[in-house]
């Protein structure tokens, strides 16, 4: 496999995994932008504690998982049941203080980075496939939990809730709970991609980690399609790629490509291109293949 | 008859011995011939910021690069073939600068870029992994020695070029004590803590650092704080723009002795200029290029420089890979790199090592020698501002 072809596959799963970090609180209506503070924070970790604890790297992953897990549970007591603005708030409030504190702790190279991280397994065609591996697992996972949840009772509940909170409550949907469970979760995918997106570069730098990669995931997000978890598959390949492929006369016009698309998305199909309509209709039309 | 004919013999018999002698003496002499380049156009691939929030930089960067490409096919070429610089645009995203420097390593010999700090983390491992040389010619050493020996640094080390130029701005501008404004971002803290080391060499006192990340949009409260400690000087080590507001925050507070605020080299650009305006008249200024000299092949650039930008003077970056594209051309045709795809891997590798330890290299504006990747005597300036303009003051070196 070319190198460009490893770096498009994996940094494209971890759009994926991150789109669907912020999907799911979406369900709920939360934007929950903690998660890239969440990213920033267990790979810091992890790069720590492989490089200076020399950990192994599958110790530093599940600690960075358990990292996201339990800052976003901590938080989610909090703003589990908020509205939407609060938890963009709060998001945004520990994307800065992340950031602030990782600037002036040395032991992780505040400004300057943290430089040459090992290859997780040996050499470095090992350790391409190692991180190739593991991403697509944790989609496969992450995706099927996501899809589990969807057609579940909890799945229906989200629906209910992002339509009416009242109605939901009257129905006895306990959205705090319920909030609380899909933060938890979305952060705890966050923190194991956040590992895993220093161990593909094998550095850490402050900005890898800025509001951009925000809107690149909302981007995902609202493009693809809001309202199911597919349109994150479609969508994450599919801008990160268009943003390789153009010509450099028209690279530069890129942001402006990304705006119109999203606002032509936004206009004309506002549930984006994947709508739970077109899933039901797809996921229909496999089962009767399949029962055929 | 027959004593001519012997001494006919003779000086025949030395002629040939003359004749074998000159010619062996002139085989010996005679210069190998040098590999043929099969390439018809040397690439250089460039991965550089064209777009996002450093593209002013990006653009002057890119413009430096083809300059010197252009100067180079006017006299003839490398090696007699023309060179072409290939702007690839990160945008300063490291996860586009990775998929791009992941196709480069596939063909080209040596690459310009990254820049900057976020892309070269990012993508110069690539290269290194590849054993192709990656010219960081816009980061810090601390950055660039990462990657040696597939990476040279532009800098000498911090601690070595910076404490003298804030020795020399303390003392002979009676600097006693001193706060620093501090931009958090990559090499700057370090860089400040460089200052803080020349100032202790001039007998000032540091009083403290104040620092502000990139997203301050008003510094009136910071300058407060630093006029609080009751500094006689003021060193700012931050973004340009943001230096500009600082030094305005000053003069709005009662500030006068301009002279005693010195302003870091990074924020020697276009925006400082454009926000600060006459506010910076006076304030002193360090920097590595000498905008007030005078030879023709710097006054070409600088002509040329101002005609495609509106009649600005060439910022201090504009002319690093300007000289990196003329360290190239020298590496290849010292070692006779032929651009042979199938010689890739070696010949990679002798203009690595071409320029690890270049000697005499002849930049721009002055000549310097490399030392394992290193810069060994590059000098500095102080420069005094007025009118957008800057003045030297003074030339330090080491």
């Amino acid at each position: 496999m070319s190198l460009a072809t490893y770096y498009f596959l994996t940094i494209t799963a971890v759009y994926i995994l991150m789109s669907w970090g912020l999907y799911l609180p979406y369900r709920v209506a939360h934007l929950h932008f903690l998660t890239v503070a969440n990213m920033l924070i267990s790979g810091y970790l992890s790069g720590y504690m492989v490089q200076t604890l020399e950990v192994p790297f599958a110790v530093a992953l599940l600690a960075g998982f358990a990292a996201g897990g339990i800052i976003g549970y901590i938080v989610s007591l909090f703003i589990g049941d908020a509205p939407t603005f609060t938890v963009v708030i709060v998001g945004f409030t520990f994307i800065y203080i992340s950031r602030t504190a990782v600037e002036n702790i040395k032991a992780v190279g505040a400004t300057m980075g943290m430089f040459g991280l090992p290859a997780v397994s040996g050499s470095p065609v090992m350790h391409r496939w190692t991180i190739l591996i593991l991403l697509y697992v944790l989609v496969v996972v992450v995706g099927f939990l996501i899809y589990r949840f969807e057609h579940s009772r909890l799945g229906r509940a989200a629906s209910a809730v992002f339509v009416d909170k009242d109605l939901a409550t009257s129905m006895g949907v306990d959205i705090k709970r319920l909030g609380r469970l899909l933060q938890t979760f979305s952060s705890l995918v966050a923190g194991g991609c956040g590992v895993i997106y220093g161990f593909i570069y094998r550095s850490f730098h402050l900005d890898f980690f800025t509001f951009h990669l925000v809107g690149i995931f909302m981007t995902v997000i609202f493009v693809g399609g809001y309202a199911t978890m597919w349109g994150t598959v479609l969508a994450a390949p599919a801008l990160y790629g268009l943003s390789l492929i153009l010509p450099p006369a028209v690279a530069s016009w890129r942001i402006v490509i990304y705006g119109t698309i999203l606002i032509a998305v936004l206009v004309l199909k506002p549930e984006g291109f994947i709508t739970r309509r077109l899933a039901y209709k797809l996921e229909t039309a496999l089962s009767r293949r399949r029962r055929r | 008859m027959q004593k001519e004919i012997r001494m006919k013999k003779k000086v025949l018999f030395f002629l040939l011995i003359l004749l074998i002698a000159v010619s062996v003496v002139m085989v010996g002499c005679k210069k190998e011939k040098a590999p043929k380049v099969v390439v018809e156009e040397w690439e250089i691939p460039f991965l550089n910021s064209l777009t996002g929030v450093i593209a002013s930089i990006g653009e002057y960067l890119q413009w430096g690069a083809e300059r010197a490409a252009f100067e180079i096919n006017e006299a003839g070429g490398i090696a007699g073939k023309p060179v072409k610089v290939i702007g690839v645009d990160t945008a300063l995203e490291p996860q586009k600068g990775v998929v791009e420097m992941s196709k480069i390593v596939d063909w080209a010999l040596v690459a310009l870029g990254p820049v900057p700090e976020p892309v070269i983390m990012a993508a110069a491992p690539i290269a290194v992994e590849n054993e192709m040389m990656t010219m960081t010619a816009t980061t810090s050493l601390e950055y660039a020695e990462q990657f040696f020996p597939w990476s040279i640094s532009w800098f000498p080390a911090t601690k070595d070029r910076l404490p003298p130029l804030a020795r020399v701005w303390a003392e002979d501008y009676g600097v006693k004590e001193v706060v620093q404004f501090v931009g958090t971002y990559g090499p700057w803290p370090g860089m400040a803590a460089a200052h803080v080391e020349g100032l202790k060499a001039a007998g000032a006192t540091h009083l403290g650092d104040i620092e502000f990340g990139q997203d301050v949009v008003t510094f009136g409260p910071l300058v407060v704080k630093a006029l609080d400690m009751k500094p006689d000087g003021i060193i700012i080590a931050g973004w340009p723009d943001k230096a500009a507001k600082i030094v305005q925050e000053l003069k709005s507070r009662g500030w006068t002795d301009m002279e005693k605020i010195l302003l870091f080299s990074s924020a020697d650009d276009a925006a400082l200029y454009t926000t600060g305006g006459a506010d910076l008249n006076g304030t002193i200024i360090y920097n590595y290029i000498n905008v007030d000299q005078d030879t023709p092949r710097w006054n070409a650039f600088k002509e040329a420089y101002q005609k495609d930008h509106n009649g600005l003077q060439p910022p201090s970056l504009s002319t690093n890979y300007y000289d990196a594209v003329y360290m190239i051309k020298r590496a290849i045709e010292e070692t006779g790199v032929t651009g042979d795809p199938k010689k890739l891997k070696e010949e990679r590798k002798l203009i690595a090592e071409a320029m690890l330890n270049m000697k005499n290299f002849e930049g721009l504006l002055f000549n310097w020698d490399m030392s394992d990747g290193v810069p060994t005597n590059k000098p500095g300036y102080l420069f005094q501002i007025q009118d957008g303009r800057k003045k030297l003051v003074k030339e330090i070196r080491g």
